[in-house]
């Protein structure tokens, strides 16, 4: 954590301000965040004590899930890369602070499958 | 009316539980409509992201073997629509740049299907796209853009050149018509039914 000025030179120089803010991680600890993967803060959401030691981001993030959002528009809307997107959203899913939901996986054969197909498939004839 | 707490927790389903997603991605060569089937469709002004891919960089000597890893950012955009308050579709305009979204695994993991597109004036920039979905076992649709208000080549002479077996669905029409982007989903989830009730 002791370097976190890029050389002038570093190939890297870019993604490491980024960084900063993720203070020096370049990887969420668990693995499990998807682009589409549905945050949600809990509810009630997190009292001001509970807020210690957040950056402005993860309040940003707390603000944002209130409703639900895919990680993609988090990141979108912090206007950061989705790589940092995740490692703020790893923090606060640590702290308790958010629930996540895993896209749904498909399995051939499967009649929930099907059942998902005909529901994106009603939903897309009414559009 | 239902108050939320009478509503039937069926398959563990609460009312209160964020929706599921899926996401379909939009692909096809440099400027070929991408962006604009998006936005015809999504229920959102496009939204805008990016990520850091580290891949191997070309033309460097390899020396030892070791091979040069070197950091690039690819940008996407994407819109949504929201199927039912359970199930949300994200639409992802892959990146003009294929060699990179190519690994770009959190994007292409987990797709229902694509829709690629092809402008009929230069067929070829949609090649890699094609052949990358036809590698990875991705079903996928075609939609020729007619940027000329008019098809100036045949839906046969179209799917000659781009070496489409006849199971895979073409639809052609102006990208920046919703009517159109709904066809195309529509036809690749269409496609996705009876590929899987045929399996
Ligand atoms: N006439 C006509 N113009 C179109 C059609 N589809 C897209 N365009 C226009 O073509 C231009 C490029 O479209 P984009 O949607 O930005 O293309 P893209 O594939 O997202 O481009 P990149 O992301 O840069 O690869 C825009 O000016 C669109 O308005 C179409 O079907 N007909
Ligand atoms: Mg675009």
């Amino acid at each position: 954590m002791d370097d976190l000025e890029a050389d002038a030179g570093d190939p890297e120089e870019l993604s490491v301000r980024p960084y900063t803010l993720t203070q020096g991680r370049t990887a969420p600890a668990r693995d499990d965040l998807t682009l589409i993967t549905i945050v949600k803060t809990v509810d009630p959401p997190p009292g001001r004590s509970a807020l210690r030691g957040l950056q402005p981001e993860h309040h940003v993030i707390l603000r944002q899930c209130r409703g639900s959002a895919a990680v993609a528009e988090i990141s979108a809307g912090l206007n950061l890369p989705v790589s940092v997107t995740k490692i703020l959203i790893d923090d606060l899913v640590a702290r308790g602070q958010v629930t996540t939901r895993p896209p749904i996986a498909m399995a051939a054969g499967n009649e929930s499958d099907m059942n998902l197909l005909r529901a994106v498939r009603d939903g897309l004839r009414r559009l | 009316m239902v108050f939320a707490d009478s509503e039937p927790a069926a398959g563990g389903v609460h009312v209160s539980t964020p929706p599921a997603a899926v996401k379909i991605l939009v692909a096809g060569g440099f400027g070929v409509g991408k962006t604009t089937l998006v936005g015809a469709v999504s229920e959102v002004t496009p939204l805008h992201t990016e990520e850091y891919l580290t891949v191997a960089s070309e033309g460097v000597d390899d020396v030892g073997g070791v091979e040069e890893k070197t950091t690039t950012t690819v940008a996407m955009d994407f819109g949504r629509i929201t199927v039912n308050p359970q199930l949300v579709v994200y639409l992802f305009g892959t990146p003009g740049q294929e060699r990179f979204w190519f690994m770009w695994n959190d994007l292409v993991h987990g797709a229902l299907g694509a829709v690629v597109l092809a402008d009929t004036r230069r067929l070829e920039s949609s090649f890699a796209s094609i052949d990358f979905f036809e590698s990875r076992g991705i079903p996928f649709v075609i939609g020729v853009n007619c940027f000329h208000g008019q098809v100036d080549r045949g839906e046969q002479e179209v799917r000659d050149a781009l070496t489409l077996g006849p199971e895979v669905p073409l639809v052609m029409g102006d990208m920046r018509s919703k009517e159109v982007g709904r066809d195309l989903l529509l036809a690749l989830v269409e496609h996705l039914i009876t590929t899987l009730s045929t399996a």
